[in-house]
């Protein structure tokens, strides 16, 4: 491969490559701007594509939930904490 | 359940996993071609410019470096943007409390764990291009997505308002008004985003981020003891001494002064809207160690700036920003405690600047409304309505009088700690997806790091959990 031809996104395809020499790119073709993305960093691409829904085993719902715990049982100290403190300013 | 135009790997049987294909490959390029956007074009041509300096790097000396510059951002914003008021405030009440001893290798070992944890964020957002908080969305389901929600938004909006309590009491010392000194950062924030592109934006924000540098001739006037620095550094001594529950309270405050969940949301977004590619992951890795070393420097200037209070006998337990540049005036000077002013000035506006950001990319994630700084105000209103909103009313809170200022900063940091171990676990979960991640899966070292930074978070939580309920037990 040409070696100034080396960086642009791996699989092309139909587009032409760009050439990384020249000093300014069409951004007003949009096949340019294509060959500079990957093909889910397209705004319409991320709308149309998302990762599906993953299935949790049980023991990485017992750890959310086990940590869902200690966040509200710590936040309700953090609380108690700051009334104490205060009630004792006052 | 999703729908399936939503979620057509779901009807397909197959997760999306696009990182190995190329938008032409795909079958969706035709279409593709004519919805470009503005976004795209905008990101496009940050790709360009990092194409050629790809290939410049290779023919041309020093080449190179042009590349690290275009790649350098988000992990140096994200660690100088944490390096914020209340952090700042944690290093300076480290250093006027405990002077040269322990505090300064557990700051290293913070960002130690800082770096562990961001370089993540990295991988998934160069690998998946899409935001943390949409991931976890789409990969958990919105039960624990709106959990993990709640506890961004919750602890974003508190750090906000520190941010503009560190503004008001950091130009307060030059004798700036608190409306002023608010109003005018409230300025700053929104000409940053109203750039309508992410790379004006970043470099705006990285030229006020490095003014974080100001601790370091603070602490240079302080005139330190470097042969007490190092010999810190090898031994973790002396121990701080006194009231463990304070110095417990400190420890936790320290390390949420480094390791947050804005953080992971910010830096991956900021990944993604950078436009990062899988190949950009080592440059990615490299922009967050700087992140991080430029950080640590700073908050050691920073613990080292305030140590002469500590050597004084002065009680700063109670000092806000302000008070700690005027008690330092008489022991570093005039010019280091204005340059120690400034430096929370700073901290508070770069952090304000990169949460809000955060709390943005993260609502139009989740609301799926258009989530770029490269995208222009008339197609992304609801995230710069977002962006805008969260920090004017950030402001607004902090100009009431006699609203409890002092309890906010002091809970901010605490709370970040607690709420991290969630956090952590979504991330670990996601860079260990194989779906997600394909061949940038976590490796077992990376568990190994993970997984430790998370106990370690979950043993101070509980350390102070239990020091709360059972003071006894650490002798109060």
């Amino acid at each position: 491969m040409s070696s100034h031809y080396a960086d642009v996104p791996e699989n092309q395809g139909a587009l032409a490559p760009v050439d990384v020499k020249s000093e300014q790119l069409s951004l007003q073709d949009p096949r340019a701007v294509l060959s500079m993305l990957e093909a889910d960093q397209m705004v319409a691409a991320k709308r149309r594509t998302h990762f599906g829904r993953k299935n949790l085993s049980f023991g990485a719902k017992a750890l959310l939930w086990g940590l869902r715990v200690y966040v509200v049982a710590m936040l309700i100290i953090v609380l108690i904490t700051v009334y104490q403190a205060v009630h004792v300013g006052r | 359940m999703d729908s399936p135009d939503k979620n057509p790997s779901v009807l397909a049987g197959q997760t999306a996993h696009p990182t190995t294909e190329s938008a032409v490959a795909s079958a969706a390029a035709p279409e593709l071609i004519g919805l470009v956007t503005h976004e795209d074009v905008d990101r496009a041509r940050d790709r360009w410019e990092v194409a050629r300096a790809r290939w410049t790097g290779r023919t041309k000396k020093f080449g190179g470096f042009r590349l690290l510059w275009l790649l350098v951002g988000p992990g140096v914003l994200v660690f100088l943007g944490e390096n914020d008021a209340p952090s700042m405030l944690s290093y300076s009440a480290d250093g006027s409390r405990y002077g040269v001893g322990f505090f300064i290798p557990f700051v290293v070992l913070t960002f130690i764990m800082g770096f562990i944890v961001q370089e993540m964020t990295v991988r998934l957002g160069a690998v998946t291009h899409r935001g943390h908080a949409e991931l976890i969305f789409d990969r958990f389901g919105k039960f624990w997505g709106f959990f993990a929600m709640g506890d961004l938004v919750f602890g974003n909006f508190l750090t906000l308002v520190t941010e503009f309590i560190g503004v008001r009491a950091g130009l307060g010392f030059f004798g700036v008004r608190p409306p002023v000194a608010v109003g005018g950062a409230l300025v700053i924030v929104v000409a940053a985003i109203t750039t309508g592109r992410y790379w004006t934006w970043e470099r705006i924000t990285l030229s006020l981020a490095i003014f974080n540098g100001l601790f370091i001739p603070a602490a240079i006037l302080a005139r330190p003891d470097w042969h007490a620095v190092g010999h810190a550094m090898l031994t973790w001594t002396p121990f701080p001494g006194g009231n463990r529950y304070e110095i417990l309270l400190l420890i936790l405050a320290t390390i949420g002064a480094t390791v947050t969940p804005w953080m992971l949301f910010f830096q991956q977004s900021a990944v993604v809207d950078k436009g990062m590619q899988p190949r950009d992951i080592s440059a990615g890795r490299f922009d967050t160690f700087l992140g991080a070393l430029l950080a640590s420097v700073f908050a050691i200037a920073a613990i080292l700036a305030t140590v002469p209070l500590f050597h004084h006998g002065i009680n700063a337990a109670d000092f806000q920003a302000a008070q700690f540049a005027e008690a330092l005036e008489p022991l570093i000077g005039h010019t280091g405690a204005a340059l120690f002013a400034l430096g929370i000035f700073e901290a508070g506006i770069v952090a304000a600047i990169a949460i809000s950001t955060s709390s943005a990319y993260a609502f139009g994630e989740v609301l799926q409304t258009g989530h770029s700084l490269n995208r222009p105000l008339r197609e992304a209103w609801p995230f710069y309505l977002t962006l805008f909103g969260s920090a004017s009313a950030a402001a607004a809170l902090v100009l009431i009088p006699h609203f409890p200022l002092e309890f906010v900063v002091l809970t901010v940091n605490v709370i970040a700690v607690l709420a991290m171990p969630p956090a952590l676990a979504f991330l670990l979960l996601l860079v260990n997806d194989p779906e997600v991640m394909g061949e940038h899966v976590n490796g077992f070292w990376g568990n190994v790091a993970g997984v430790t930074v998370t106990i370690l978070l979950i043993c101070a939580g509980l350390g102070f959990g239990l020091a709360t309920v059972f003071p006894k037990l650490l002798g109060g």
